[in-house]
């Protein structure tokens, strides 16, 4: 960042001071927590120089491909953003901008622009930077889809406002309410079907925090294909994180007991021993999520859509087992307990077992001991075994 | 006991296999059927991974109970002939005298009784082995049948019929392993390992403790079949022989139906994909470009027709307020007034004029298309024209 040999304006002393404080960000930034608390600077004495160009409006660069590249920057927006909170300056970020004309750069679409500048992120957010290299956004922008989700397509570091609580480190209540809208600038159809769902619209509809947006469920940054096997297998105990915790669960008068009751049942069972057992040969059973439905989670009790409905169940059913009949859905128990009052043949059957197996057992185990006893005393009697 | 002790012989090589056919499937079976039951312990992991997961754990269990099926099959043909054909006495059936042996057997080892029974063919152990086998093996074949084929069950019954299998398929599971492990693994391999299974024999020693009353037949020459006569024989096997073949062709249907009958609950289809498209860019928020300044054809350019408004576009930004090299292009005075180099712009000599060497040479840092810059040398060779 030094090779500054710009001294026919601003002289050595205005380069020697931006370098000096351009070294203490960097420094502090490596050192520091990425984004930790730090008193609020001033705006830099170079932003302004930067601004008297690029604060005017409708500044742009056509490249070549024709797309027209917007150089304003809206001061007052970025005065608001969590980089100018931090006393970011311009060339913090814009490292090879050193002088006036500037140095070339060569981009041939939008799309290039971004692709160019988004590393220039990791230089204070290594953490997070590492982690979206395990994503597969960056699978794919490896396997050559240039559409793939980069740092600032997230991010827009000229407009990003503070996300995390700087003391805490927790989502800020407005950055939480905010992430599915900004999923949804590549993920928009899926975000229309997340927005309807019962998540989904108790978040945007009512504020809800409790409930989870796209990264409760993907995780942030390092982003996995959620189409693998593994992540399939490993969905249930996605979903059980919130619904087996009774503090949420209470709230809604929602039962904890899904997940124990779906892997008593065959499909939980396979899905469980698939997990554990790291087979990767693909599975259709059933997790959470089929018959609930992925983005679009609805109700249980919905009429339309609700699987408490047996004939919408039936419809879920039926992509697995074709044929079966109206009676198939009561297969399934339906996340309930036996008990004498649902499905009270499955629990007499149970109750039957908790007394026979002992019964039989411990009957056939007396009579064995009753034999050791007698063998033991005939032999301590020194007599005949057999 | 010094002399050789005498052999007598027990099972046929047939009962033998048979035997093993039935313990190594039915292991199988405990073995594949547990974890199912218990898919959360560490146990049931390690025999899952053991097998290559669950799917191949499944097909073992189908392959064994599929042997034992048969083998039921196979035994039902078997106790047939015996019974039917060579009248040989029904000696696994249970009478009042087992449950008296029991009693005194217990009582005898409490020290409460004098003396052990004397027992048949079969002792009231090996009975209720034996029946515990069947009871265990109508359950499971049961619950097995509507678990493997859930859409037939339930064209006859309810729903709750397939949970209500499972939980009998799993109790019932846990009593015959268990029971297994106590009654006949101390009965015949701890108390006194009892070899007869598979070597077919028994010493008249051990069977005077454990079959004295047998030995007493066999000596006394009552034991055995009672139908000897061939042509008797011959008769009977006549009418036996298309009745255990077409029970035979039935049981073996019934076994193929079972196995195959459907196979939703047992094949893995492909998993059905997630059909919404991933990659929906929303549209995002145009912004206000500049429209292109352009020269009608034909038209002389001028600075309030045509150069005016370009320098306002492509030029002010530097050269306007910040006025970089001295240079203001925002009014036509300002314009001709020129920066730092002098004046850019020479009226009537476009050659002489900076602005054009500068953009000539390629090298300024916002770049005019050529016919921008053709524009601006014919407005500057035309005298450079205000209006």
């Amino acid at each position: 960042m030094g090779e500054l040999n710009n001294s026919t304006r601003g002289g050595h002393l205005r380069f020697l001071a931006v370098l000096a404080l351009i070294s203490l960000v960097a420094a502090v930034f490596l050192l520091a927590r990425p984004v930790a608390a730090r008193e609020v600077k001033a705006p830099k004495e170079s932003d302004s120089t930067c601004l008297g160009c690029h604060g005017k409006p409708g500044l742009t660069k056509t490249l070549s491909n024709g797309e027209v590249l917007l150089l304003t920057i809206d001061a007052s927006h970025f005065a608001n953003t969590v980089h100018a909170e931090e006393g970011l300056a311009c060339q913090d970020c814009h490292t090879d901008i050193t002088s006036f004309p500037h140095q070339d750069f060569q981009a041939n679409s939008l799309r290039e622009v971004s692709l160019q500048l988004y590393t220039i992120c990791q230089k204070c957010h290594v953490a997070q930077y590492d982690k979206t290299l395990d994503s597969i956004h960056q699978k794919q922008l490896a396997a050559g889809n240039f559409n793939a989700a980069i740092c600032t397509d997230c991010h827009n570091p000229h407009v990003q406002q503070r996300i995390t609580d700087p003391v805490t480190g927790t989502l800020l209540p407005d950055a939480r309410l905010a992430i599915p809208k900004t999923c949804a600038r590549c993920h928009s159809a899926i975000y229309q079907a997340y927005k309807d769902s019962i998540h989904g619209s108790a978040l945007t509809d009512y504020n809800n925090l409790d409930v989870p947006t796209c990264i409760n469920c993907h995780g942030v940054h390092n982003i996995q294909d959620p189409t693998t096997q593994s992540f399939r297998n490993n969905s249930p105990l996605l979903c059980s994180r919130c619904h087996t915790d009774a503090a949420i669960m209470s709230k809604y008068n929602l039962s904890t007991q899904v997940l124990n009751t779906y892997v008593a049942d065959f499909h939980g069972t396979t899905i469980t021993l698939f997990e554990e057992a790291g087979s990767n040969k693909p599975s259709n059973k059933p997790v959470c999520f089929d018959c609930h439905g992925v983005h679009d989670i609805k109700r249980v009790d919905d009429p339309q859509y609700g699987i408490a409905m047996k004939k919408n169940l039936l419809v879920k059913c039926q992509v697995c087992h074709p044929g079966a009949n109206a009676n198939f859905p009561s297969a399934w128990m339906s996340h309930y307990i036996p008990s004498q009052k649902v499905y009270p043949l499955v629990y007499y059957i149970n109750l039957f077992y908790k007394f026979f197996i002992p019964t039989v057992l411990g009957g056939m185990a007396i009579f064995v001991l009753s034999d050791v006893f007698r063998r033991l005393v005939t032999k301590i009697r020194g007599g005949s075994l057999s | 006991m010094s002399s050789k002790p005498q052999f007598i012989q027990r099972f046929p090589i047939p009962r033998r296999i048979e035997h093993i056919a039935m313990a190594v499937s039915f292991g199988m079976l405990g073995l594949t059927g547990l974890p199912q039951k218990f898919p959360t312990l560490g146990f049931s992991i390690f025999i899952a991974s053991l097998f290559g997961g669950v799917d191949n754990l499944r097909i073992v269990h189908h392959i064994s109970a599929t042997v034992m099926m048969l083998g039921t099959g196979w035994h039902i043909l078997v106790a047939g002939y015996k019974i039917f054909v060579k009248k040989e006495p029904m000696s696994m059936l249970p009478g009042l005298k087992d449950a008296l042996d029991a009693i005194q057997v217990f009582l005898h080892n409490l020290g409460l009784g004098k003396k052990s029974p004397q027992m048949g063919r079969f002792n009231f152990e090996e009975k209720m082995e034996y029946w515990a086998f069947v009871w265990g093996a109508l359950v499971m074949g049961l619950t097995g049948f509507m678990m493997w084929n859930p859409l037939m069950t339930l064209h006859l019954l309810p729903g709750e019929a397939i949970p209500a299998a499972k939980a009998a398929h799993g109790g019932e599971a846990i009593l015959a392993v268990a029971a297994i492990i106590i009654w006949h693994m101390y009965s015949v391999h701890i108390k006194r390992f009892n070899q007869s299974m598979f070597t077919g024999k028994m010493s008249e020693d051990v069977m005077l403790h454990e079959h004295a009353l047998e030995l007493a037949d066999l000596k006394a020459g009552l034991a055995g079949p009672r139908v000897t006569d061939p042509r008797e024989l011959r008769k009977r096997k006549a009418i036996y022989f298309p009745i255990a073949g077409f029970l035979a062709v039935i049981m073996l249907g019934g076994v193929y139906g079972f196995v195959y009958g459907e196979r939703t609950a047992v094949d893995t289809l492909p998993p059905v994909a997630n059909s919404l498209p991933v990659y929906v860019p929303e549209t995002p928020t145009p912004f206000a470009t500049p429209q292109p300044v352009s020269l009608a054809p034909g038209q002389a350019p001028s600075w309030v027709s045509y150069i005016g408004p370009l320098f306002q576009e492509k030029c002010t930004s530097c050269h306007g307020a910040m006025a970089f090299g001295g240079l203001s292009l925002v009014s036509y005075q300002d314009a001709l007034v020129g920066g730092d180099h002098g004046m850019d712009i020479v009226p009537g000599n476009s050659q002489g004029s900076y602005l054009v060497t500068v953009h000539t040479g390629g090298k300024h840092y916002v770049q005019l298309t050529s016919e921008e810059l053709n524009n601006i040398i014919r407005w500057i060779d035309s005298g450079a024209p205000q209006q």
